[in-house]
């Protein structure tokens, strides 16, 4: 057994490798980086505080080693390294620690909040189990936990501390919003909408739980309760640019959406999706589309706006596209790109964005609302 | 890039506030660089006769932070609503957003401190809008180290905070003053409320501070579980920022009552917040519609319009000096000297807002002309308003407003009476032993009248929707006649005889002789 297999079990309870009971509030458990990094990020923090910073550092380069992208461990060796007296390293690893936490596309800026969080969060959950150590009773520290594992895509551990905050806070209708939210994560769309239509009884304007009920209605077909969700969202956005492209974008009403992603583009150069998505709507709505500024820094998105432009063949763009997310974004603008010539093309790429993409996925809605619209 | 936000008032809030401020605010501007920043002061429910804490302070200011600072004065009455709800005298919530409601919509960062924190960049040269232009979105905090008092109080020069910033990179070493206190998340730090960045962008989402914190305390751990909550992730700038503190706490600060000190609710504000949200104030945070004064340090500041004022309406003098007498037999003599006297007029009116409708009663004619030409040239806008039961006195001046007392009781906010003496001329001698005569007499009469009755009836007579009491100004009311009159009726200081002048809100007396007076002004018998 390797080094740090071995930390991996000394740091494991007794009751993690033997019981089968409930996890209480107050136990950890690894997330997004993995169970060996998290534990090795967690044995170094120990040893730092006993004062041992080379032992400490040596592990949370191992734990980076494992999880590249750990910007937590990177950041806890900058401290480990400024604490040292070494703060030249110190400040470079920080500065690593937040490119990282950079990397990755944001949530869609129609969702909740915390569906909008880019980055792991193991500090987060370390911290706030820490907390719940003491203040086992309160919503803040089960509720914030919970956030940070659906963040990091943990919806199981997530769900069961808004379970818990639901226990303490049975009204809490924010965490029977995120419990929604845990559920539709989990694929269990029924159970969510029950929830979400509870939360919209008690607050008919939640933008968020509109949101998050229309996509849990497009999960499992319905189409038209979604797409009625998603207007009510709408008007209650008060014209904020952002979200309401997104939203515009589900519903595949791309005249609506056009002035908010024209107002994107000018406002932030930094996400190329809104000058793709401002072509994307060009496009659809047969008007001349606007000449890419430059090429993106992100990869993915250039390769994107290439295939838009023509410049990028579909198979090239495909054979780019390393996740289920990224295929889904490619076949809907491959459908879009056919739609003037070959509009049956066009609704075989959608209806491969429907197989493929997860339902939270703009192009997911969108693609059905296209499909939707040529059947009629 | 930044807009940086505090708050306080002109009182004594801790130990030595004034120089714990004045080296705070030159050094927060010290660390500036991008032309959008600067420093909002909100200046919270200083009594209006009191120039604002940043105006008190002003000649300790270097001419960055003049030129950086934006006071923002919300008055007492302002405050009123929300008085018999708060032992408090300021309030954090309410400042802090009517500071974030006004902030410059270019700047990307909103930074909440206080005005005893001095803040270090790591790197020399390095500035704050440097260090926040380079960070990505998030909310920031530093941890807060602290300062003995005996450092920053013997050995700071409020001017000099380049010097100061140097101290503390050779004090934090010498004597280990650098020691991170590690917090309960999401208080990443303790004392976090020194030091919390965010983006201007999510204060607007989460609608600001809760202003139903209104016992003090912890709003900004209420802050820091929001801004958690929304951004999922609570930042360090420690790599890049040092923030120490000026301790205070050999005077405990009106806030600090040891055990008995009153609070917001922990549980309620930080432990079962569950939403960054505060949809109550979603539409009035931070106070939309209400109008907030805003004062600069750098131009048209309050003595730059008082000297306007006295300029306009006073000639230089003559000679050395001139004189008067307080010997006991001159009682019943009520001449004064106007040119020496109207500066400790105007001296009462200057803090107050520049819609501010004065009336004025008065027996002297020059009083009112001179007066109202300071008035104007010290740029109020409200108008002088003058009861036609006063005879001989202008009647066609431009701001001059005439009509029946009764009629422009309800239209003032506040009162100055003259007890002169109407046949005075310009060039008499004063406190000769001069009588008044049977015009003088009759004048003086109704000026009394009308000073009881609008004493008397003060509480009932403000203008629709104001709560708190007017202020009176008395003209030429000190050791003779007048004095006792005006003293029974407004709670005044004990003024020096050389200003003639008196001021103060009308007396509250529960006793049968204060009963008595009251029942005598208003019916004016």
């Amino acid at each position: 057994m390797s080094n740090s297999g071995m930390l991996v079990r000394l740091s494991g309870s007794l009751r993690e490798t033997l019981g089968t009971r409930r996890r209480p509030a107050d136990d950890w458990a690894p997330g997004a980086n993995g169970s060996e990094a998290e534990h090795l990020f967690l044995r170094a923090l120990a040893l730092f505080r006993m004062g041992d910073s080379q032992a400490a550092i040596n592990l949370l380069r191992q734990a980076t080693a494992l999880a590249p992208s750990f910007a937590d461990a990177v950041e806890a060796e900058g401290e480990v390294l400024d604490r040292s007296g070494d703060s030249a390293a110190a400040r470079a690893r920080y500065e690593e620690a937040r490119k990282l936490r950079q990397k990755g596309r944001a949530g869609a800026p129609d969702r909740h909040f915390v569906l909008r969080q880019r980055g792991s969060h193991t500090a987060e959950i370390v911290s706030y189990t820490r907390v719940l150590k003491s203040l086992k009773k309160y919503a803040l520290p089960n509720l914030a936990r919970g956030n940070a594992y659906l963040a990091d895509r943990a919806p199981e551990l997530a769900l069961a501390d808004y379970e818990r905050t639901l226990k303490l806070h049975p009204n809490s209708m924010d965490a029977l919003a995120m419990k929604a939210e845990a559920l539709s994560a989990l694929g269990k769309y029924a159970a969510a909408i029950e929830d979400l239509d509870k939360v919209l009884a008690a607050n008919p304007k939640s933008s968020d739980a509109l949101n998050a009920r229309g996509i849990a209605h497009m999960a499992i077909g319905h189409a038209d309760l979604a797409n009625t969700d998603w207007r009510a969202q709408l008007g209650l956005l008060d014209g904020r640019p952002a979200a309401s492209a997104y939203v515009a974008l589900r519903l595949a009403d791309y005249e609506r959406a056009l002035p908010h992603l024209e107002t994107m583009v000018r406002n932030d150069r930094r996400d190329a999706y809104w000058a793709l998505y401002l072509r994307t709507a060009q496009l659809r709505l047969g008007r001349p589309a606007t000449p890419a500024q430059s090429a993106a820094d992100d990869e993915w998105v250039a390769s994107l706006l290439a295939l838009q432009s023509g410049s990028a063949s579909g198979e090239e763009v495909m054979a780019r596209a390393d996740t289920a997310g990224r295929r889904a974004e490619a076949l809907f603008q491959l459908g879009v790109a056919s739609h003037a010539s070959d509009r049956n093309a066009a609704r075989a790429y959608w209806q491969q964005v429907l197989d493929l993409g997860q339902p939270a996925l703009v192009e997911h809605a969108a693609a059905r609302n296209e499909l939707s619209r040529s059947a009629s | 890039m930044f807009s940086v936000i505090l708050y306080g008032r002109n009182d004594t809030h801790g130990y030595n506030l004034h120089k714990r401020a004045a080296i705070s605010f030159n050094a927060l501007a010290e660390v500036m660089s991008d032309p959008d920043d600067e420093i909002l002061f909100v200046d919270y429910n200083t009594p209006d006769d009191h120039p604002t804490f940043p105006e008190a302070i002003h000649d300790t200011l270097t001419e960055k932070a003049k030129k950086v600072l934006r006071v923002l004065r919300i008055r007492p009455e302002q405050h009123a609503h929300l008085k018999s709800k708060t032992h408090l005298v300021a309030l954090e919530a309410q400042s802090r957003n009517v500071a974030l409601r006004r902030s410059n919509p270019r700047n990307r960062w909103i930074l909440y401190t206080n005005t005893d924190m001095l803040l270090v960049p790591r790197t020399e040269g390095e500035s704050l809008s440097d260090i926040l232009g380079a960070v990505p979105d998030g909310f920031y905090q530093i941890p807060r180290f602290e300062l003995p008092e005996m450092l920053w109080e013997a050995a700071f020069d409020r001017r000099d905070p380049a010097g100061n910033l140097a101290k503390l990179r050779d004090w934090s070493v010498r004597y280990h003053l650098n020691q991170v206190v590690h917090n309960f998340m999401p208080m990443k730090y303790d004392a976090l409320g020194d030091f919390q960045a965010a983006l201007r962008e999510d204060m607007f989402a989460i609608h600001g501070f809760d202003e139903s914190m209104l016992l003090g305390w912890h709003c900004d751990s209420n802050l820091a579980a929001r801004l958690a909550l929304y951004r999922g992730r609570v930042d360090t700038l420690i790599d890049k920022l040092f923030g120490y503190h000026c301790d205070h706490t050999r005077v405990a600060a009106a806030n600090n009552k040891g055990r008995q000190t009153r609070m917001n609710n922990q549980d309620d504000y930080i432990w079962n917040v569950s939403t960054p949200y505060v949809p109550a104030q979603a539409d009035n945070w931070g106070w939309p519609d209400v109008e907030i004064e805003e004062i600069k340090l750098d131009r048209d500041t309050s003595y730059e319009r008082f000297t306007a004022g006295l300029d306009a309406a006073l000639k230089p003098a003559t000679a050395p000096y001139t004189a008067t007498s307080l010997e006991w037999h001159l009682y019943e003599d009520l001449t004064y000297d106007l040119d020496h006297t109207l500066p400790f007029v105007t001296d009462q009116m200057v803090t107050y807002p520049r819609s501010t409708a004065v009336m004025v009663v008065a027996a002297r004619r020059t009083f009112v002309e001179r007066f109202l030409t300071a008035w104007r040239a010290m740029g109020f806008t409200g108008p002088v308003l003058v009861p036609n039961e006063c005879e001989g006195l202008p009647t066609d001046l431009p701001g001059l407003v005439r009509g029946k007392f009764e009629e422009l009781l309800p239209k003032t906010q506040m009162f100055i009476f003259e007890f002169g003496l109407a046949t005075q001329h310009a060039d008499e001698p004063v406190r000769t032993g001069r009588m008044a005569g049977p015009l003088d007499t009759k004048r003086l009469k109704a000026i009394a009248k009308l000073f009881k009755q609008a004493a008397a009836t003060e509480a009932e007579t403000r203008p629709p929707g104001r709560r708190t009491p007017r202020r009176f100004v008395g003209v030429n009311v000190i050791y003779n006649k007048f004095w006792p009159l005006f003293t029974d009726y407004v709670g005044a200081n004990i003024n020096p005889f050389c200003s003639q002048v008196l001021a103060g809100l009308p007396r509250i007396d529960p006793s049968l002789r204060g009963k008595v007076l009251r029942f005598r002004g208003r019916r004016a018998i």
